[in-house]
């Protein structure tokens, strides 16, 4: 996960907000948004599926039946 | 004249066929909420991570005044009879009371936990607070400035609607996806409307006699009516939707697609979206200016308010696919959040992996 457009302190921010959603995995600070940026993001949240060899497959997918049919088409193509 | 004589002139006259963003104006940090004066030419705008409302200048798009008001302010209504402001401070719980011409501060009253959203009804005098932690609406007398009442609702009870024909609130209890109505006078509920999960926020049509509930889980407008609770269609917009208002002729309604940095523009009679207009980063909410048609945007990610011009008309086409698919992810060296070290992409080179983008707010 990537933490963006945090207003005022990005790190307590993030680390309040994965405290009470329990998010245990990776979480990264963008704290400038230029990362966000430089892939044209401009909501959130917003998912952006990678493939094993760095393409980018989807943007958005944010719904669940959305997200799950484009994790799905992702992990079937090996 | 001869007409040869007369230089290569264009049409006489050309007409604009599509809406335009005027301008972005910067306000304070994350704002979320944006209400118009349209008599005394003012907009005023909730910044929640400044804790504090910024007065703008609707026609030179600057701003006038900025006022501290409590912690994490989301909302904010106008009362035109008393021109006093109304902001529900979230992180404070408290609904704080502004002079809407000055700024200066006329009290602070302690409301429910967590208070995400305010409706309004003029004529009971009544402000409703949606505390979203507690499950409750708090009454308050617009006039006295005091608290007349409570309503439970359900969890997560945060935006509330008023249709002041009927004399009814509604709350989206976000947490328990539904709506609770209640007797706006009275203060009791009157049952509950499940909807769609995530029901972020509700506007209602009392002339259509339709409730308007935005589900951001979802990407939905529910359209529930007002008559006996019905939940009658869905209608599909962007990612995110979090916010939106309608016009006064309730032929359009305006909706913020947070997670797309846009807002979906739908004719409410034939019941579709007709277009997008891009707006700036994670918009919050939205109003119009009744006396020119434009359509302000609060953009909580970028810290601006935009400008819409001719709003009801289309732009250029978006393209149907981000232009980021298909393409090679462009690397990041970023900090971890526990402990600081930057990580970069190459960690995750061969591996399918999901990036989730998010805000605490």
């Amino acid at each position: 996960m990537i933490n963006v457009w945090e207003n005022t302190d990005p790190r307590q921010e993030a680390e309040n907000f994965a405290a009470v959603w329990g998010l245990g995995g990776t979480v990264l600070l963008d704290r400038t948004g230029e990362y966000a940026a430089r892939l044209g993001i401009r909501g959130v949240p917003t998912n952006v599926l990678v493939d094993g060899r760095g393409i980018v497959r989807a943007v958005g997918g944010t719904t669940p039946d959305e997200l799950h049919a484009a994790v799905r088409e992702l992990l079937a193509d090996d | 004249m001869d007409h040869h004589d007369r230089p290569e002139q264009g049409p006489a006259c050309s007409v604009d066929l599509s809406h335009r963003v005027r301008r972005h104006c910067p306000v304070g940090r994350g704002p979320e909420a944006v209400v118009v004066d349209p008599g005394r030419r003012r907009a005023y705008v909730a910044c929640s991570r400044s804790d504090a409302v910024v007065a703008l200048d609707l026609d030179r798009g600057v701003a006038v005044w900025t006022a501290p008001v409590g912690r994490e302010p989301i909302p904010v209504i106008l009362d035109l009879p008393t021109r006093r402001l109304f902001t529900a401070d979230a992180r404070s719980d408290t609904v704080t009371v502004l002079d809407a011409d000055t700024g200066s501060r006329l009290t602070q009253i302690p409301v429910g936990a967590y208070p995400a959203g305010l409706g309004h009804h003029p004529g009971l005098r009544r402000v409703y607070a949606g505390n979203t932690a507690d499950g409750t609406v708090t009454a308050i007398d617009a006039d006295r400035l005091v608290v007349v009442g409570t309503v439970p609702a359900e969890l997560g009870a945060g935006s509330i609607a008023v249709d002041t024909r009927r004399d009814r609130g509604y709350s989206a209890n976000f947490m328990a996806g539904s709506v609770t109505v209640f007797d706006a006078d009275a203060l009791t509920p009157l049952g509950t409307v499940a909807v769609r999960e995530g029901p972020c926020k509700v506007v209602p049509d009392p002339a259509a006699g339709l409730l308007y509930v935005a589900s951001s889980l979802h990407g939905t407008i529910g359209r529930v009516s007002l008559e006996d609770g019905t939940v009658l269609d869905e209608l599909p917009v962007e990612r995110a939707p979090v916010g939106m208002c309608v016009d006064p002729s309730g032929g359009r309604l305006y909706v913020c697609n947070r997670g797309a940095g846009t807002v979906s523009v739908l004719d409410t009679r034939a019941g579709r979206e007709t277009h997008r207009i891009t707006v700036g980063n994670a918009p919050g909410d939205c109003a119009l200016d009744p006396a020119t048609g434009t359509l302000l945007v609060s953009n909580a990610g970028s810290g601006t308010v935009s400008f819409v011009d001719r709003p009801w008309l289309p732009g250029p086409a978006q393209p149907a696919v981000h232009p980021l698919v298909g393409r090679s992810l462009p690397g990041f060296a970023l900090p971890d959040l526990r402990g600081g070290r930057i990580r970069t992409s190459r960690e995750w080179a061969e591996k399918k992996y999901v990036i989730n983008f998010f805000a605490s707010w």
